[in-house]
């Protein structure tokens, strides 16, 4: 136990020094902010190995994105203030990931959205991203004061999950002030407008690091559901429902998409909506396709994002999808990289998405037959966007106004190389990602007549 | 694992282990030489020939009706697994032949046709990775393998379409193509789980699994709507055309052999079911029919041979759906071996007879003269030109789909961009930044 605190300390707070040594030291951060992402990495690695559960697992992957993200962000973006950002970013998302605390959860909430919220650091040119990110905030910090005037005393243990673990506390209206939490961060329906606007009008790199943390999908399993199995069983059906539906809305909505950024992040939320209804399915098939999802998309998002931005620093930043502009005869591994990436989203067999997009099929089938089909149409309309996306930007006739453009860099196709692969063997041998345990512990616990919560906390183990 | 379980194990996966290995390479900075390619695709698809051969030869020595491979399972949970098997029986042998000698024969004739094209590595690359699905279509022993190959084979399908990157036209048409598969590819996936759902397996390897007459005619039915889709029948037909975009090697082993018939295979497979229910048979038939006569009448109105040539197929294909729904699976595997032999070599020869028929013409100091006996003749003008004019939109199906599906999907997207865009200052879709004109937006307007 203390081998994994201190591990899990590791992890989390050298982002944080490292972010204050960027304050004010403000040279070689790309190295800085390597050493502490690659320092995180491997203390995750350490607790992944010591605690092997899924909080843990979820440390090291979010680990390994920011420590691509250090390597594929181009150099223009690679300001001291950036990386220390990044940092940050990564440092509270850890923390939410490993805390059994709700007021330590709350601050980590708040607090890795920070630099979103700040207009010189990562804040995007509209209101609404921080508008979300704040309005979540607000809900998830009203639910956990409405937990503590409903104590009796408050202590440590007030705000423990594991105390609170099956005792409903403070009842529905705590249930749906949680549930409008994951709303808002999340961005489902009809709180979603901001995750575009964020990928749009803020850093590309970074806003992908923040949607990637999912946090919302956190709340949901490690909060929501233990804490509340009655209402969760009840009522929680609803929140499926609108994940479905805004992974259908946004699907829709995307079609008629021309800018890059902003089709991609709908693409993202699309498919990262479906992990709800996963979680949501009661059914081991889906539990498990929401957590393999999760990881898909956070791998593949993020991979997209970044070639994103080495085309836009290389091409200009105003790429758009209404005219075809030929970039794959000057970057073809680029468009190699964002098709496998662009196709691994959404489910191309061979890739992990394929065996994620199966299961979780199976699962929100299983348990909702009429809107589970709703899944499959979003992600045929996902798949139709993303071509479209990456037969604009790098399919069509060679453009003059580029001369010598550089195709990606060692650096860059090394990092893309190691994400393509890891979709790809994950692909070729899902088992090593799904996990024997992972597997068996749904599939013990699977039992359709019990509460949503034994199942979901088991398989989680968080 | 036994000889005949080896020899099956490596024709499907020789393709494949060859896509990945050199694409790797690709991806770390090699670029072969095109011998050194062509040579590879040549030792891949002999190898895979012999193999085929021999395995076919020890079954019909020992009187085995199917070898099976088994390697359990792919991934596991709860009670649902993905099972991993690999089957050769009577059914899927032929396909297996079919698609590994005209692949190889494509891969042969390629080198040739595509020296020093710009993608001539892409091509086979795809090539090999459409061989690799094929043979996982036709080898799989279970639906839910069935659905890899499938993937496989139809955004290979796309790639090749879009082909000539350069110019828009293929990278549309592409996109279109794409769009119907994943369509259509809906009514696979529901229909896989139907069968996990209702049967309890999906898998086909030890015996099909019977559902009974509702359950049977679902599942048909969403099958159906995926072998229509990739067989492009009534009402999908209208891509078929657009996906003569490709080279001309791809359209002949897409179009003409092997992706055209892929449809026709999963409802071989299926026949078990389609015998249960006298619905689906029936639809079966139908659709088959009115493709049939859909595609002879439109392609007389082709002005081009490989769209002519891609409605022939269209037409046979649909009297293979009538074989299949009037349960003749004999001729239907007959059937389809000897349309994918012919129509590939009318598809490679396409280019060289246009070629011939001028040196003809020239030859004689003028044009051939048309034999002036078409069946057509036989309608009154009045039904001659509405048919000709109705062939010439193609029947009006891409019309159809355009105002019936398409456009209305995208005015609501648009609507929903309405909406997004309430409470911003300007909408989202007007929305520019600041910055001047992009080298891209200048090399476009040049």
């Amino acid at each position: 136990m203390d081998a994994e605190l201190v591990l899990s300390g590791v992890a989390f707070s050298i982002p944080w020094c490292f972010a204050l040594v960027l304050t004010f030291y403000r040279r070689n951060p790309r190295a800085a902010g390597f050493l502490a992402a690659a320092t995180s990495v491997l203390a995750s690695a350490l607790l992944v190995w010591e605690s092997a559960s899924l909080s843990a697992a979820l440390m090291l992957l979010f680990g390994c994105l920011t420590l691509a993200a250090m390597l594929v962000l181009p150099k223009r973006d690679c300001a001291p203030g950036a990386v220390a950002g990044i940092l940050f970013t990564l440092g509270w998302t850890l923390l939410a990931y490993w805390t059994e605390n709700l007021l330590v959860l709350l601050a980590a909430w708040v607090l890795s959205a920070l630099p979103f919220l700040i207009a010189r650091w990562f804040g995007a040119r509209t209101w609404r991203p921080g508008a979300g990110l704040l309005l979540s905030s607000f809900s998830l910090a009203l639910a956990i004061v409405l937990i503590a005037i409903g104590a009796h005393s408050v202590s440590a243990r007030t705000f423990s999950m594991d105390a609170l673990r099956g005792k409903s506390p403070g009842g529905i209206p705590v249930f749906a002030l949680l549930v409008a939490a994951v709303t808002f961060r999340k961005g489902i329906l009809p709180a979603h407008a901001w995750i575009a606007d964020a990928a749009e009008g803020g850093p590309a790199i970074p806003t992908a690091l923040l949607l990637n943390g999912h946090l919302g999908a956190l709340l949901v399993a490690k909060t929501i559901v233990p804490l509340f199995p009655q209402t969760s069983g009840n009522l929680f059906p609803v929140l499926s429902y609108l994940a479905m539906g805004t992974a259908v809305y946004v699907a829709i909505r995307s079609l008629s998409e021309n800018a890059p950024r902003r089709l991609l992040a709908l693409v993202a939320l699309s498919q990262s909506a479906c992990i709800l209804a996963g979680l949501e399915s009661r059914t081991a098939e889906g539990l498990t396709g929401a957590l393999v999802h999760w990881i898909v998309v956070t791998v593949s998002t993020m991979g997209l994002f970044g070639i994103l931005r080495l085309l836009e620093v290389r091409f200009g930043e105003n790429l758009s999808a209404r005219t075809h502009l030929g970039l794959a005869e000057h970057a073809p591994r680029l468009a190699v990289f964002f098709a496998v990436f662009g196709l691994a989203l959404v489910g191309l067999p061979g890739t992990l998405s394929f065996c994620s997009q199966d299961l979780l099929i199976h699962g929100t089938l299983m348990s909702h037959p009429l809107t589970g089909l709703l899944l499959p149409i979003a992600t045929a309309m996902n798949a139709v966007s993303i071509f479209r996306l990456f037969s604009r930007l790098f399919l069509g006739k060679r453009r003059t106004g580029f001369t010598a453009m550089a195709d990606a860099l060692p650096r860059e196709r090394w990092i893309l190389t190691a994400g393509v692969l890891f979709v790809v063997i994950g692909g070729l041998f899902p088992d090593a990602i799904i996990g024997p345990s992972l597997g068996a512990g749904v599939a013990e616990q699977r039992d359709r007549g019990r509460m949503v919560a034994h199942a979901l906390h088991s398989a989680l183990r968080f | 694992m036994s000889f005949l379980q080896g020899a099956l194990v490596f024709v499907v996966s020789a393709p494949g282990a060859v896509f990945g290995v050199l694409s790797f390479l690709w991806l770390l900075g090699w670029v072969p030489a095109e011998r050194t390619v062509s040579r590879i695709t040549g030792l891949t698809f002999s190898a895979c020939a012999a193999a085929l051969g021999a395995l076919i030869w020890r079954l019909a020595a020992t009187g085995a009706p199917s070898v099976a491979v088994t390697f359990g399972n792919w991934f596991t949970v709860g009670d649902y697994h993905f099972p991993l098997v690999l089957l050769a029986d009577r059914l899927s042998l032929p396909f297996l032949a079919m698609t590994v000698v005209l692949s190889g024969l494509i891969g042969q004739f390629s080198a040739t046709y595509l020296h020093r094209e710009d993608g001539f590595l892409r091509f086979f690359l795809l090539l090999h990775l459409f061989a690799f699905g094929s043979l996982l279509v036709f080898a799989a022993g279970s639906f839910d393998l069935l659905v890899g190959g499938w993937e496989m084979v139809g955004i290979t399908s796309v790639l090749l379409i879009a082909f000539f990157q350069r110019r828009t036209a293929p990278v549309e048409n592409g996109l279109r193509v794409f769009a119907v598969y994943r369509a259509c590819d809906i009514g696979l996936l529901v229909g896989v789980f139907a069968m996990h759902r209702w049967a309890g397996t999906a898998s086909f390897a030890g015996g099909f699994p019977m559902l009974p007459g509702g359950q049977a005619l679902v599942v048909c039915l969403l099958l159906l709507l995926a072998a229509s889709g990739k067989a492009a029948q009534v009402p999908f037909s209208g891509w078929l055309p657009r996906a003569m975009e490709g080279p001309t090697p791809s359209s002949a082993i897409f179009y003409g052999a092997i992706s055209i018939h892929a449809g026709a295979y999963l409802l071989l497979r299926v026949q078990p079911l389609l015998a249960q229910s006298w619905t689906a048979s029936a639809l079966v038939i139908l659709i088959g029919a009115a493709t049939a006569i859909y595609g002879t009448i439109v392609g007389r109105a082709s002005a081009d041979a490989k769209t002519l040539l891609a409605f022939g197929s269209l037409t046979q294909v649909g009297v293979i759906f009538i074989e299949i729904g009037l349960g003749l699976r004999a001729i239907a595997v007959a059937h389809i071996l000897g349309h994918a032999a012919v129509r590939t070599l009318q598809f490679l020869r396409a280019p060289s007879m246009l070629h011939d028929y001028h040196q003809m013409h020239s030859a004689i100091g003028g044009e051939l003269s048309p034999t002036g006996k078409h069946i057509e003749n036989l309608f009154p003008e009045q039904v001659q030109a509405w048919l000709y004019r109705w062939a010439l939109d193609r029947g009006h199906l891409d019309t159809i789909l355009d105002r019936g599906v398409i456009e209305p999907l995208m005015r609501l997207s648009r609507v929903f961009a309405r909406l997004d865009s309430l409470g911003l200052a300007e909408p989202v879709a007007q929305r520019r930044r600041a910055t001047p004109k992009t080298p891209a937006e200048l090399g476009a307007s040049r």
